[in-house]
């Protein structure tokens, strides 16, 4: 389960995109998981994030708050994305004072990642990173069109959508921020980043053709 | 996935939903009503994802999912994360890896988790591919990670060889977990490039560690040194579960 980790970009564009998430240890913490899961998507609303969702219900675009929160059972993953560690760093220091006891992972540029952590008086316990891609990369979209179908490690959100979403824009049967929604959906859990989907639409739009 | 030959009217707009990049579609005609088109899903491409039928943009409520039986069944254990996988108890395709160490201990100093997560980026991966890289990790002696989808797949830990009855599924991907000892690390990253000439699909590889006494990451150095690729993105637990895995 690495859905956060393949998040691929230059630096500038990747320093807005991090995603606190949280879920139970089977067999370890699992009992009376749910209400401390409750108790920290609550703590992570409160910090305004573009998006967020549990794997067992659906992202808040698709679903209503109440409806991802009612349903938040022991096997539930839940996550928040947020775009400046300035919150991050808020949202550390006050997992780490609620004491939840449930396991917290950020993801984001390591580097941030690790500043936010001392602000928030936590050291990481374990790391990972992404090794690349291998195989045969004839076979990969362009790489503008995998920085925006990647934010979903589960591979929900099309590289053939990102081409409709490229047309309608041309179009302008959509807006910028109507497309970066769409694209938004189909990533159930809640991890793609709408804001940082919108800026890398800004910017290979202009770059696409299309035939008409 | 299926479509339903008599609602389609040949739209092509749930091809945009397709997971599959390009298309697994093609279009058939009505032989009683040639003017009427529909859009036909190649089965053998399709890897039962479902996010054509969830998107909702069929408006003639044409697409549906048939009951699948073993072995396609693996393909929608793999490829739908909503489907809670029998084994780990948990929704999508992976397992809790380092997200919950610090209360599991799975990840230990002095040992590396790694992955290839087959068929990913939004590929597609056959379990003969899959198998392949599976008997190359074997050969290195690896440890597979025993609550692991495809390692409950494999009829031979000690081979990689995994049931010949899934060989021919196609899934959008499946991820191979396992730990190595720290020094075997060179060996696994030349591993790696033999076995990307050896599919027929691209993997995405992954690496976790325990982080050190001092705060440092040992892997950093080997991957400074042989200038590999090293994403400077990437998670990190931080340590607040409880209890806590009790280290020596
Ligand atoms: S299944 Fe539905 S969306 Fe797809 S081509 Fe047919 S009518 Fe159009
Ligand atoms: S189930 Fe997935 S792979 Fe099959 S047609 Fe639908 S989107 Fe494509």
């Amino acid at each position: 389960m690495t859905h956060t980790l393949h998040r691929r970009g230059d630096r500038e564009n990747l320093s807005g995109d991090y995603i606190v998430f949280t879920m139970s240890a089977k067999g370890f913490n699992e009992e009376g998981s749910a209400e401390k899961m409750k108790k920290f998507l609550k703590i992570l609303l409160k910090y305004h994030p573009v998006n967020f969702g549990d794997m067992i219900t659906g992202n808040c675009y698709v679903k209503s708050a109440e409806e991802i929160w009612h349903n938040i059972n022991t096997t539930s993953i839940i996550h928040a994305v947020f775009t400046d560690e300035v919150t991050v760093s808020k949202i550390l220091r006050e997992l780490r004072a609620r004491d939840l006891g449930l396991s917290v992972v950020v993801t984001g540029i390591h580097e941030t990642t690790e500043e936010c952590c001392q602000e928030a008086g936590l050291q990481k316990h374990t790391v990972e990173h992404s090794m690349g891609i291998f195989g045969d990369l004839n076979r990969l979209p362009e790489e503008a069109v995998l920085q925006l179908s990647t934010m979903c490690g589960h591979a929900m959100v099309p590289a053939n959508l990102v081409l409709r979403m490229v047309k309608e824009i041309k179009k302008e049967k959509k807006s910028f921020q109507d497309a970066a929604l769409e694209l938004t959906k189909p990533c159930h859990c809640g991890i793609y980043n709408p804001a940082r989907a919108e800026k890398l639409l800004r910017r290979l739009v202009p770059l696409m053709t299309y035939d008409s | 996935m299926k479509i339903d030959a008599e609602k389609c009217v040949g739209c092509g707009k749930c091809a945009s939903y397709c997971t599959m990049r390009g298309s697994i579609m093609s279009f058939g005609r009505n032989p009683k009503n040639p003017a009427k088109i529909y859009a036909v899903i190649d089965e053998k491409e399709c890897v039962e994802c479902c996010v054509c039928l969830r998107s909702g943009v069929c408006q003639q409520e044409a697409l549906y999912q048939p009951e699948l039986s073993w072995p396609r069944i693996v393909r929608k254990n793999f490829s739908d994360p909503l489907k809670i996988h029998p084994e780990t108890r948990i929704p999508g395709r992976g397992t809790e890896e380092m997200k919950t160490n610090e209360v599991t201990g799975r990840f230990k100093r002095g040992f590396y988790g790694a992955a290839l997560e087959m068929g990913r980026p939004g590929v597609g991966a056959w379990f003969r591919d899959v198998e392949k890289a599976a008997m190359a990790l074997a050969s290195l002696g690896v440890a597979f990670e025993e609550n692991n989808p495809v390692t409950k797949l494999m009829t031979d830990r000690k081979t990689g060889q995994i049931n010949p009855e899934v060989l021919e599924e196609k899934v959008l991907s499946a991820i191979i977990e396992f730990l190595i000892p720290q020094e075997k690390l060179p060996t696994l990253l030349e591993a790696l490039k033999k076995i990307a000439e050896k599919i027929d699909t691209v993997f995405s590889g992954d690496i976790i560690s325990r982080v050190e006494k001092d705060g440092s990451i040992s892997y950093l150095k080997v991957f400074q040194e042989g200038s590999r690729f090293l994403s400077i993105t990437g998670k990190s637990n931080v340590g607040l579960g409880r209890p806590k895995y009790r280290e020596d």
